[in-house]
């Protein structure tokens, strides 16, 4: 297998460059395909080929579809070896982090839902109480899972997923590790404040 | 001398243990640890993936909480917390207008240049001193550890000033030198554990893992030390799973940095709460006779 090559959309490309350079912050036309950034990324080969270098060139190509819906994007672990690396100071995770943002605006389906529910739950928890409850952030994480797993009717996917966690709960629960007592900040109106007030810029 | 301390959620919950020997190891050396007041999430690693506001905002509270209390410097054990909080700081500094828009809201307003340091700053001023050498009660003698740094702690999103090399970072092993371990030089030392990735993308997460432990038996290292209590958490509660899926057959204790700290100052494992790993770790600090 190889990958296969881009296609390259005059029309789309001025527009996607743009949106991905503006709200990642990287500046993306640097790049000049050395590949540094490719060795060093410790998921490329879980990605079908599609390294940071790649994802730059399908936004470059104006390719919405692939770069909106790779491996990469959702496997990336934001380890930012890639940008440490890039001799033009290009950080791929912010890339990656811009993308997931672009491609739930777009209504795409995650290419790992786990991935999506678990970040937007432990966001959820830590503004809702003003801290991360390990407990009840799981909890709502799983009941996502739970729910995506019906829709898609892979029930064996639920009972894998249930029966792991309990294990590690157990687990932690015997090493005294785990804590039921629940904490919160005070001040976390002011950040629901600010958080509202940025959906009224954007509209 | 007092310093701001920020915890966060993880060392109130799962990883307490991490805050339970840090408090004891610092007040040995004369380092008071003063937990900030209602302090809140630093979004971690997933409120940038979510959204950009928050990334900034969660961590600014926290810095105008510390500011406002007059401190000069706040201690981040966490790695996940201190590099959100020290990005956070950076992108402040260099969006006045933003910055306006966060302190509005805030009740303690962020002025600007309070220091963020990461455990191993913290420590390796005590190194420097001798405050440290002059707390240990004995050399842990026969540990044969690799120093794994992970990710968070060495790299990040934003130019920052960060006082360690970013590819082979040396303060660990400064401070083993002081209890007198020699730590084993290895290849991923700063490679990442896939944090998160244990729980939401399992594949990647375990073969992660079981590359960072193949290197360290390779070494023929005794124990892993880390200051990330992500790493910490990974490489202990998953160890057994990604052995077993990789036919590795050597466990390996993976130990905070403060826990051989306490143990070289003669601190008990109970104390220490070393009991608390998944995968065994007092046996071997007693085959060693260092407890
Ligand atoms: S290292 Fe930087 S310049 Fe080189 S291919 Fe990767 S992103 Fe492009
Ligand atoms: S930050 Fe993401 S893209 Fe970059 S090296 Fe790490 S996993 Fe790969």
């Amino acid at each position: 297998m190889t990958a296969s090559a881009l296609e390259f959309k005059p029309e789309s490309a001025n527009s996607l460059m743009k949106e991905v350079m503006e709200r990642s912050g990287q500046n993306l036309t640097a790049c000049y395909q050395c590949r540094r950034c490719a060795a060093g990324c410790p998921v490329g080969e879980e990605t079908g080929f599609v390294t940071p270098d790649l994802l730059i060139r399908m936004v470059a190509f104006g390719d919405r579809e692939q770069a909106l819906n790779n491996q990469l994007v959702w496997k990336c672990v934001s380890c930012y070896t890639c940008g440490t690396r890039c001799p033009n100071d290009i950080q791929t995770a912010r890339i990656t982090e811009t993308i997931k943002k672009m491609s739930k605006e777009a209504h795409l389906e995650a290419l790992n839902h786990k991935v999506a529910h678990f970040h937007k739950s432990f966001t959820d928890a830590g503004l809702g109480r003003g801290r991360v409850n390990e407990m009840a952030f799981m909890t709502f994480y799983e009941i996502k899972n739970t729910i995506t797993e019906i829709k898609k009717l892979n029930f064996n996917n639920i009972y894998k997923e249930l029966k792991q966690q309990s294990k590690l709960g157990l687990s932690l629960h015997k090493l005294k590790r785990m804590h039921f007592g629940f904490q919160s900040a005070k001040g976390r109106k002011e950040l629901k404040r600010l958080y509202k007030m940025q959906d009224k810029i954007r509209g | 001398m007092d310093i701001a301390y920020y915890p966060g959620c993880s060392l109130h919950a799962s990883s307490l243990l991490y805050d339970v020997q840090s408090r004891r190891i610092f007040n040995e050396i004369g380092i008071y640890l003063k937990e900030i007041e209602d302090w809140n999430c630093c979004g971690a690693i997933s409120a940038g993936k979510v959204d950009d506001l928050l990334a900034v905002a969660m961590p600014a509270r926290n810095l105008g909480i510390a500011e406002s209390a007059g401190f000069s410097e706040m201690m981040i054990p966490c790695s996940a917390c201190y590099s959100r909080t020290l990005v956070a700081q950076k992108a402040l500094d260099e969006a006045p207008a933003l910055k306006e828009n966060i302190n509005a809201e805030l009740s303690k307003k962020i002025r600007g240049k309070i220091k963020v340091s990461s455990i191993l700053e913290v420590l390796l001023t005590a190194v420097v001193s001798g405050d440290l050498a002059e707390k240990i009660t004995k050399k842990l003698k026969g540990l044969k550890p690799v120093c794994y740094y992970g990710c968070l702690l060495t790299r990040f999103p934003q130019t920052v000033s960060v006082p360690d090399d970013v590819e082979n970072p040396q303060g660990m092993e400064k401070i083993l030198k002081v209890l007198g371990v020699n730590a084993i030089d290895w290849s991923y030392k700063t490679d990442c554990c896939g944090a998160s990735a244990a729980i939401n993308d399992e594949e990647t997460g375990l073969k992660l893992m079981a590359s960072i432990m193949g290197d360290a038996v390779a070494r023929e290292a005794n124990c892993f030390v880390t200051t990330c209590h992500m790493c910490q958490m990974n490489m202990d509660a998953y160890q057994e799973r990604f052995c077993k899926k990789y036919d590795i057959p050597q466990r390996l204790p993976v130990y905070f940095i403060t826990e051989l700290i306490g143990v070289a100052m003669g601190l008990s494992p109970g104390e220490l709460q070393i009991d608390r790993h998944f995968v065994e770790s007092t046996r071997l600090l007693k085959e060693l006779n260092l407890v």
